[in-house]
């Protein structure tokens, strides 16, 4: 565990004990990475805003629930945004999905500073190799059923794929990304 | 719990659970298996750890300064940016009141300016006493504060929220309002962003449009940052509501709407 994951799991447990100090330095630490995904799901920066604000509602209301064992605080973080916007896109017009995309949005993303700004640009930076050693179709599936939130067979009728095809660039993709992301840690 | 024996195939499904993308058959039938194969179980934290990374890759958004103050505002009843003084300062206050008492009784032991000093400390007692009522005043509203937040939770926590989002018309182009109602407890909140204060007489009030009749929905006022909220209880089926607004109306609400349409949705 590093030093930044230890800090977050103390920061959960002073918030699951209302402290506000600690809730102030957790969201310090993780809206924007937060605001990132959920305006990556939405492609609406209102909305994403929106989603953030239930988002850090629920984790000052429920860090109790939060269970170490089962992920880092920034991974429940992340998930339980993932979820709610997911949530939110289901019940949205698909039509109307990205016809508010926000042209400004890049002059808002942050630039972190220190070590924090050098470890997203990293983290990125791998990702985005790992998902450059997938095929094309292997990526989209993954992004469609991550950002998108699509199950195999709705995935399938987006591409007009076969079921099976799908599945399988599923499986493989997330094998491969899997194996390129280990082979950077080490 | 006796879910099948582990197995490739369940092991191969696993990815494509932890990414939510099995259809309903499969993600039955994971599920059950889950819930007693240990070895799924710990691959799946695996998965859930490598989708942790992917969702982490994306590039940070600053959250604009409205959010930030209404987000970091959540915890301002309850413990505020500082948390502490509401619990500690009764603590120190009391240990102040003794420490005065203590020089208090040093000065009845021999002082000249005796009378000044029990004056002064009497105010200085005094003084403590108000605080410590304020505190007490403050740790109330806080559990008040406490109170709506988790109902409002209750609200919008649920899985099958409705949301509508509610747009400003030409009175208030700016302003924009978000109901949730929740279907289950027949209730639903309403939050109103960049409404104009209204001059004194008046208030904005919210209205559910079903079955093609207005229906009085409560009224709210606006903060300076023209934000208002309001809870509504017994609302109907969600799909006999065609529509949301929010008008200008006398102080007190009207049962029919008379004013202008600020918000509708």
């Amino acid at each position: 565990m590093d030093a930044r994951e230890e800090e977050d799991l103390q920061l959960m447990s002073r918030v699951a004990a209302r402290d506000g100090v600690a809730f102030t330095r957790l969201f310090e630490l993780h809206a924007p990475i937060t605001l990132g995904l959920l305006s990556r799901i939405l492609a609406r920066r209102m909305e994403a805003e929106e989603v953030l604000q239930e988002v850090f509602l629920q984790i000052w209301t429920q860090a109790d629930r939060y269970d170490a064992s089962r992920s880092t605080p920034r991974g429940w973080i992340l998930m339980l945004a993932r979820s709610r916007a997911l949530d939110r896109l289901r019940r949205r017009d698909a039509s109307r999905r990205r016809d508010e995309v926000v042209g400004g949005e890049q002059a808002d993303t942050v630039s972190p500073v220190g070590t924090e700004r050098i470890e997203s640009a990293e983290r990125q930076h791998q990702v985005a190799s790992a998902l450059q050693g997938l095929s094309p179709d292997q990526r989209r599936c993954i992004e469609l059923a991550f950002f998108e939130g699509l199950t195999h067979t709705q995935i399938a009728e987006r591409l007009e794929a076969p079921l099976g095809t799908v599945k399988s660039r599923i499986l493989l993709g997330m094998n491969k990304l899997r194996q390129a992301l280990s082979a950077q840690l080490q | 719990m006796n879910g099948s024996p582990h197995s490739g195939r369940f092991e191969e499904l696993l990815p494509a659970y932890a990414l939510g993308a099995l259809d309903a058959e499969e993600l039955r039938e994971m599920e059950e298996h889950l819930a007693g194969c240990d070895e799924c179980r710990r691959q799946l934290r695996l998965w859930n750890g490598d989708l942790e990374t992917l969702a982490a890759s994306v590039a940070p958004v600053a959250p604009s300064e409205t959010t930030r103050a209404r987000i970091l505002r959540i915890t301002a009843g309850v413990a505020g940016a500082a948390p502490a003084p509401p619990r500690r300062l009764p603590g120190w206050a009391l240990l102040a009141a003794a420490a005065l008492l203590a020089v208090a009784v040093w000065g009845v032991a021999g002082q000249l300016r005796l009378r000044g000093d029990l004056e002064r400390l009497t105010a200085e007692r005094n003084r403590l006493a108000s605080r410590v009522e304020s505190l007490h005043h403050e740790v109330t509203q806080a559990r008040d504060e406490a109170q709506r937040a988790s109902e409002a939770l209750q609200v919008v926590a649920d899985r099958g929220v409705r949301t509508v989002t509610l747009a400003g018309l030409e009175a208030a182009p700016r302003a924009a309002g978000h109901t949730y109602v929740n279907p289950l407890r027949r209730d639903a909140l309403f939050f109103a962003h960049d409404l104009p204060a209204l001059p004194s007489g008046k208030t904005y009030e919210l209205w559910y449009i079903a079955g093609g009749k207005p229906v009085a929905a409560g009224t709210f006022a606006v903060d300076p940052q023209g934000t208002g909220n309001v809870k509504v209880e017994n609302v109907p089926d969600v799909a006999s509501i065609q529509a949301w607004a929010v008008t200008i109306e006398p102080a007190g609400g009207v049962p029919q709407p008379t004013g202008a349409m600020v918000l509708k949705g």
